[in-house]
């Protein structure tokens, strides 16, 4: 079990390594020229040329690389004299172009981002689960197919969509709630709860649907099992029988799926944040795209890829706490 | 040139046409307000005015970095006091110059060379401390250091008596560099009176609106001692009536009343509200909606950027009472126009006829009909005032009237007359939709003459380092540009100037330079203007460009804000003039 842990974190580590290797090569052959899109009206050569020794753009390839590197264990000095500033370690580089430090600039956004994922997840989960299992037991009744209508619904808008008419009902047309303006739940629980009902609800609606046929196709499936059968002719409850012996075995799946939406939307929830203007992961990355803004890019995209590899480790480590027949080698 | 601001740093970025079509100032002419009468009622003192915009920040507040016309607007009215400033006023006296920090608006003399000004008594920064001319000089000194404080306006560079080396750059780098520095020939030219109250600059030509430039914050001071280079732009030290409170970005910038302001000391900024909050990284769809709904705290709402397409029909489409008195239409200071290059098409029947065979109307329905602009007859904007005169150019300038869809027929017989067959022509645009749409345009209407064009986007973010290049430059350019200031002198020189920033066409005619000269010489603001307005004329006739749209824009504000409308000295909001009503 350690040495599995072991490994996969040391493959993991591997896996963003060569992922950071590759974004650098991928926005070095850009058609945009970063040190000129600073340029403003007096643009000559030699102020192209001065931005590009001041982004570090002149260095070769696998020197900027190293420095980025370097940085993430010393820290980064800029400037000299009564103009020098530091990013400390670990940094992941300057934007010139919004002028912080782009560790900074990472840790201030993934709160919102993380509360976001969170707050939705907890929904969609319960949502989803329970309405799947509410669905399977009442095969072939209009139970079922009004919860899958429902899913199929949900599943099929696009959360821009989704997000998009619940703003322009709920905030703009009836005033139920404030218009959304982030606010960390520490300074104003009130306005914090106000801002992220609605993104929580957008996304939890199309996850939801997701979630909702993936738990009835497999409590479908496993309630047709003979071990079922043999649980209910042993007279247990079927509570017992449902949660115990048809959910658990079912599970599995769920985890997975469950697992890689946390990952891909801890990496930036790139619409619901657009929409309901929340300064996440999803809005930087976005925008640093936009602006060529290279140190941004390189950190979202490492940021992204870390959940990635990290709840694909704990989802392999859930499998062994919820299937007992899996054993970590 | 100012960036435009649309929406911020990221379309600047995106778009990259924006990024070199500068914003600025205007002076008078065609603004149809129809807000400049909605001050309503007596300013009252007290509340927040909440600022609204899709930026997660500002593109600089550093003041020596400000190069936005919006921004300009929003820095000089609450944080940055300059020289000089703009009245607060719609219509064309929103571009009279007025005295901020100075007593007047300087002194000049024979030859505009050397500029003086004295400082007001009881000007302060927010610690207290009173701003002294070393202050002011110390802040231009920023300008020169190139490698940190960029995307500034680079006048104090151009213009102050400064040796330039081999490369042309200034001898002179700034505060931040010691060694090899020529520090002794910055101290030459700017000078202090010893009471610190007179400071005069010594400029390397005649500049007869000196006076102009230093409304821009680059003029503005800063304290020594305060002074962070690049992380400046966080902490800006205010001498306006407020200070920086908060600045969250991609959330908020809180500004709250600056304690060590004195009103006796400035008699343009009134202070009005309590507070001003700006809300940051707000959808712009949204922005417009709101500001449509006008609810609870939006009633006291104004916006950054001018609106979207979509919305401008329910704003300005029936005459709805809800939005008379708390909006503009007018005209912006940007002009939209094509170049052509003379080095390629050196035949000026040739050029006259590619301006006859422009389907016009068809540009300006393109970038958005009648709300995007109306049609240019010139590169001086009607936001210019008096600079701006009808240039003829399409009623007799070219021997017949020209009607707005183009003559090809026309063209073609110009074309026989020049005497030489046409040269096939390459058009250079930004690879965007709208410029895709007009690219296709031009080279319809011109093979309608039997002008042979191929098209040539060109990635946005490099546009302009493009088609400045003269070894790259084609024959037909799309560009854009608006004053830095509302005064031709920031329009003429650079477009059609020998070896000027945005002489794109590469026009060399030194008859044209010399009266060019003549004309920066003049300190005589309305003969200056007569002199640019001719000038405009005489380049129109030779067709190094071919004019299609002066811009305009569209702003929308809360119903309980006061003191709002188009002013045309920044193109913007007049933000240090708003007021709350209760």
């Amino acid at each position: 079990m350690t040495a599995y842990v072991i490994r996969r974190v040391l493959t993991g580590f591997l896996i963003l390594v060569l992922l950071s290797m590759f974004t650098f090569l991928l926005f070095s052959a850009l058609p945009a020229d970063p040190a000129a899109l600073t340029c403003g009206k007096a643009c000559t050569p030699q102020i192209i040329e001065a931005n590009r020794i001041r982004l570090g753009l002149n260095l070769p390839l696998w020197e900027q690389y190293w420095e980025f590197v370097k940085g993430l264990f010393v820290g980064h000095n800029y400037g000299a004299g009564q103009a020098s500033f530091q990013c400390p370690a670990p940094s992941l580089g300057y934007s010139f172009r919004r002028g912080e430090c782009v560790t900074e600039l990472i840790t201030s956004r993934l709160p919102v981002t993380a509360y976001l994922t969170l707050g939705a997840f907890i929904m969609w989960i319960i949502a989803g689960v329970s309405l799947g299992i509410y669905s399977a037991l009442r095969r072939g009744r209009w139970q079922e197919r009004l919860t899958m209508g429902g899913a199929l619904v949900g599943y099929s808008f696009p959360t821009f969509f989704i997000g998009l008419l619940a703003l322009f009902f709920v905030v703009i047309k009836w005033q139920l709630l404030p218009y959304p303006s982030y606010v960390p739940p520490t300074e104003n629980p009130v306005q914090f709860l106000q801002t992220m009902i609605l993104p929580w609800l957008t996304l939890a609606v199309v996850y939801a649907a997701f979630y909702i046929r993936l738990t009835r196709n497999q409590m479908l499936e496993t309630l047709d099992e003979d071990y079922i059968r043999t649980a209910r002719a042993k007279g247990l409850k079927e509570r017992t029988v449902i949660g115990k012996h048809a959910l658990r075995a079912g599970l599995t799946p769920i985890v997975t799926a469950a697992g890689l939406d946390i990952a891909i939307l801890m990496g930036g929830a790139i619409i619901t944040e657009s929409v309901f203007t929340l300064p996440g992961i999803g809005r930087l990355a976005i925008d640093s795209v936009l602006e060529a803004d290279l140190p941004v890019i390189t950190a979202t995209v490492l940021v992204a890829g870390s959940f990635i590899v990290f709840m694909n480790v704990v989802v392999d480590l859930l499998y062994a706490v919820i299937d007992p027949r899996v054993r970590l080698v | 040139m100012r960036s435009v601001k649309r929406n911020s740093l990221r379309l600047a970025a995106a778009v990259g046409v924006s990024a070199l079509v500068l914003a600025a100032c205007g002076g008078g002419g065609s603004s149809s307000s129809s807000g400049s009468a909605a001050a309503g009622g007596e300013p009252q003192k007290g509340g927040t005015i909440n600022v609204l915009t899709l930026s997660e920040q500002f593109n600089h507040l550093d003041p020596q970095r400000n190069y936005t016309g919006v921004d300009l607007a929003f820095a000089s009215g609450y944080l940055n006091r300059t020289l000089t400033q703009y009245k607060y006023a719609p219509g064309p006296d929103g571009v009279t110059l007025v005295p901020d920090m100075a007593t007047d608006t300087g002194t000049a003399n024979a030859d505009a060379t050397e500029w003086s000004f004295t400082l007001r008594d009881g000007v302060a920064f927010q610690d207290g401390t009173p701003v002294t001319c070393d202050d002011i000089k110390y802040g231009v000194s920023r300008t020169f250091a190139t490698d940190i404080i960029t995307d500034g306006p680079t006048y104090a560079i151009d213009f102050l008596d400064i040796p330039k080396d081999a490369d042309g750059a200034s001898t002179y780098k700034g505060p931040f560099v010691t060694e090899g520095n020529d520090a002794a020939a910055f101290d030459k030219a700017i000078t202090c009176s010893e009471d610190g109250k007179t400071i005069t600059f010594h400029l390397n030509q005649p500049v007869g609106d000196f006076n102009y430039a230093v409304t821009l914050t680059a003029f503005s001071p800063v304290p020594k001692a305060k002074d962070t280079g690049e992380k400046y732009d966080d902490a800006v030290v205010s001498t306006g009536p407020y200070q920086i409170t908060e600045y969250t970005k991609g959330q908020k910038l809180v500004l709250d009343r600056n304690p060590n302001w004195n009103p006796d000391s400035d008699p343009l900024r009134k202070a009005y509200p309590d507070q001003v909050v700006v809300s940051f990284a707000i959808d712009a769809a949204a922005i417009d909606q709101r500001l449509i709904a006008d609810a609870g705290a939006d009633q006291t709402a104004v916006p950054i950027a001018g609106m979207m397409p979509e919305n401008l029909s329910t704003v300005f489409g029936a005459d709805d009472p809800r939005f008379a008195d708390r909006s503009v239409d007018a005209n912006d200071p940007y002009v939209r126009y094509m170049v052509i290059n003379t080095q390629k098409v050196p035949n000026e029947k040739q050029r006259i006829a590619i301006a006859v065979a422009v389907n016009r109307a068809e540009i300006l329905q393109i970038r958005g009909g009648d709300f995007a602009g109306t049609m240019a007859d010139g590169s001086i904007s009607p936001t210019l005032g008096a600079a701006y005169q009808p240039s003829g150019m399409w009623t007799d300038m070219f021997g017949q009237e020209i009607p707005a869809t183009g003559d090809p027929e026309y063209a073609k017989k110009l074309i026989a007359e020049s005497g030489e067959p046409m040269p096939k022509l390459v058009y250079q645009f930004p690879n965007n939709p709208v410029d895709e749409k007009m690219a296709a345009s031009y080279q319809a209407s011109l093979a309608k003459a039997g002008i042979e064009v191929s098209l040539q986007p060109i990635e946005p973010g490099e546009y302009y380092s493009i088609v400045m290049d003269p070894a790259k430059a084609e024959g037909l350019i799309r560009s854009g540009w608006a004053a830095d200031w509302p005064n031709a002198s920031t329009v003429i020189p650079p477009l059609f100037g020998k070896g000027q920033s945005f002489n794109l066409g590469l026009i060399d005619d030194p008859a044209f330079d010399a009266k060019i000269a003549e004309a920066k010489a003049m300190t005589d603001a309305n003969a200056q203007a007569a002199k640019w307005a001719e000038l405009n004329k005489e380049a129109m006739t030779h067709a190094w460009i071919v004019p299609t749209v002066f811009g305009k824009t569209q702003y929308l504000w809360g119903s309980k804000v006061g003191g709002s409308f188009m002013w045309d000295a920044y193109g913007a909001i007049p933000y240090g003039n708003l007021w709350v009503k209760q």
